[in-house]
């Protein structure tokens, strides 16, 4: 398997504090590519230089063989990445369908005269309603955003981000909040998602989520890489267990 | 869309109507003054109420179109339409050069930067002597067209026409861009949107409104003085926008309609006319922060 996005010797400080430290990964094509680690191993971070939030302050890092360095997030959404945020960041004043509507932008080419004098350009609508069909937001297209459940947010920022139609998935922590049936239903549309051969990289903290969906895990601790193989291996490997897993596979 | 065709109808009608029933001098100049207050609080609205940029520099782009056009038409003899055409480009183009400082602030810097660049322009109309007459003022500016109601009918079919496009721009994907960067813009970029762009886009698409309803001040009035365009005008536009409720269509021109009639009808009360509309400010804002169309939409709601 090829590698569709490769980093090398990633490094970001803040301040004194040094957040990823001298991390390579290479995440083959479709596939679902896991990162853990305990709180404040620079997971996070990661992920932020990975879509272009934040910009490395050494290594290289590129989507097939395009190098991504210097490209800000925006850049890089039209080459295929995407992502959602652990801390959900949904527009929340906005309907659920103008939440998906609005993840259609770098696909739109209505001329702006267009926009102007007919308005309603988007021909995007059917698409959106399917994507929140598939997130099982069908009946809450006209809802705001802001009041949905919390599980339910976090299943429209995917919605919103499948929208952009990516190569490369990201999503950090998705699982969170979410109750066993959430659970269950993230899951299994990892799963799916993963199978229309779309790359998903997922940061998470639940373990069952990680051990049943992915076929890589990297392992980071205190800004460096720690471990990286199969989620068998990772549960095997005594420095893991030591860091982060605890008792818990024991 | 039936129901959208038969309101524009309507507003067409009333429009038209309005110089047949406000039929002094002096109702008619206020109607042409409500016209041009729709037309600021639209292009307003668009910045601040779409585009979630706090802008406070919106006297200026009205400055610049009004002399702008002015000194284009009295100095140099162009004919109206071409220099309002200039005007308008004028005051877009300097709202793009704003823009590309602007655009990497937000919220409370964004609405100090927007101010200074108010109160420079402010400045310049006054200092710039040879230019703009400073605070001399220029005199015997001629309207575009005869009467008041004839002034009247112009401008406010400028600001229909405007509110049909502003209202397809705002439905269009456009719509939802612009609305995306308002709610978070860090989103936004994670859906490939160039924040920069747009927000630039919106406070140039913004000035050159503003600057278009500039062009028909100076004929109106008949004398052209800085003052017209101190900063406090931007905080007028602001409260139109707020108290009709911003990032609606409606909202904006209903908040002018209000706030141009408003002082007008409490003439009746002399000294305390301007503490009675400051206080009927601090009421809506109190008691409705969405302003008067979420405070209408509440109400049908209930009574439903």
């Amino acid at each position: 398997m090829s590698a569709l996005l490769r980093a090398e010797s990633l490094n970001k400080s803040f301040g004194g504090v040094r957040a990823v430290q001298n991390v390579s990964i290479a995440v083959p094509e479709n596939s679902i590519f896991a990162l853990i680690g305990p709180n404040g191993a620079g997971k996070s971070t990661l992920l932020n230089l990975l879509s272009g939030i934040y910009q490395p302050d050494a290594g290289s890092l590129y989507l097939e063989n395009k190098p991504l360095i210097g490209l800000p997030a925006h850049r890089r959404v039209r080459l295929g990445i995407a992502r959602t945020f652990q801390k959900i960041r949904l527009f929340k004043q906005l309907t659920l369908l103008e939440n998906v509507l609005a993840g259609f932008h770098i696909h739109q080419d209505a001329p702006f005269w267009k926009s102007l004098f007919y308005g309603n350009t988007g021909r995007f609508r059917d698409e959106a309603r399917e994507l929140l069909e598939f997130v099982g937001l069908a009946g809450h297209a006209g809802e705001r955003a802001g009041a949905l459940p919390y599980g339910q947010q976090r299943m429209l920022e995917i919605a919103r981000a499948l929208a952009t139609r990516p190569r490369l998935f990201m999503l950090d922590e998705p699982a969170a909040g979410l109750n066993a049936a959430e659970m269950e239903f993230l899951l299994k549309r990892l799963e799916q998602i993963g199978r229309r051969g779309v790359t998903v990289v997922v940061v998470e903290h639940n373990m069952d989520l990680v051990m049943n969906v992915a076929q890589r895990v990297f392992v980071m601790d205190h800004g460096e890489p720690l471990f990286e193989g199969t989620p068998r291996e990772v549960q095997a490997n005594p420095a893991v267990i030591e860091a982060y897993l605890g008792g818990e596979f024991q | 869309m039936s129901a959208r065709i038969i309101s524009f109808l309507i507003i067409i009608i009333v429009v038209a109507a309005l110089p047949w029933l406000l039929t002094t001098p002096y109702w008619r100049g206020i109607l042409v003054l409500c016209a041009m207050n729709v037309l600021l609080a639209l292009s307003l609205n668009l910045v601040i109420g779409y585009t979630g940029q706090l802008n406070l520099g919106q006297s200026a782009f009205f400055g610049i179109g009004a002399y702008v056009s002015t000194i284009l038409v009295k100095t140099y003899g162009w004919n109206f339409w071409l220099a309002s055409l200039a005007a308008v480009g004028a005051a877009g183009l300097l709202g793009l050069a704003l823009a590309a400082f602007a655009v990497r602030l937000r919220g409370h810097y964004l609405a100090i930067a927007s101010l200074g660049f108010a109160v420079i322009t402010y400045q310049v109309l006054i200092n710039w002597e040879n230019v703009t007459q400073g605070v001399r003022g220029i005199y015997g500016i001629l309207p575009p067209v005869g009467s008041t109601s004839a002034l009247f009918y112009l401008v406010a079919g400028i600001a229909v026409l405007v509110y049909v496009l502003l209202d397809n721009l705002v439905r269009s994907p456009i719509g939802d861009t612009l609305r995306a960067i308002r709610e978070d813009e860090i989103s936004a970029a994670s859906l490939g949107i160039n924040g920069a762009i747009w927000k630039a886009f919106a406070f140039g698409l913004g000035a050159a409104i503003a600057g278009l309803a500039g062009c028909f001040y100076p004929g109106f009035v008949g004398t052209l003085v800085p003052d017209a365009f101190n900063i406090v005008e931007s905080f007028t536009m602001m409260a139109m926008v707020i108290v009709g409720g911003m990032g609606t269509m409606i909202g904006p021109v209903i908040g002018a309609v209000v706030l141009t009639f408003l002082p007008e009808l409490l003439r009746g009360f002399g000294e305390l006319r301007l503490m009675i509309y400051g206080l009927a400010l601090m009421l809506v804002v109190l008691f409705m922060p969405g302003g008067i169309v979420q405070a209408w939409m509440a109400l049908k709601a209930r009574i439903s």
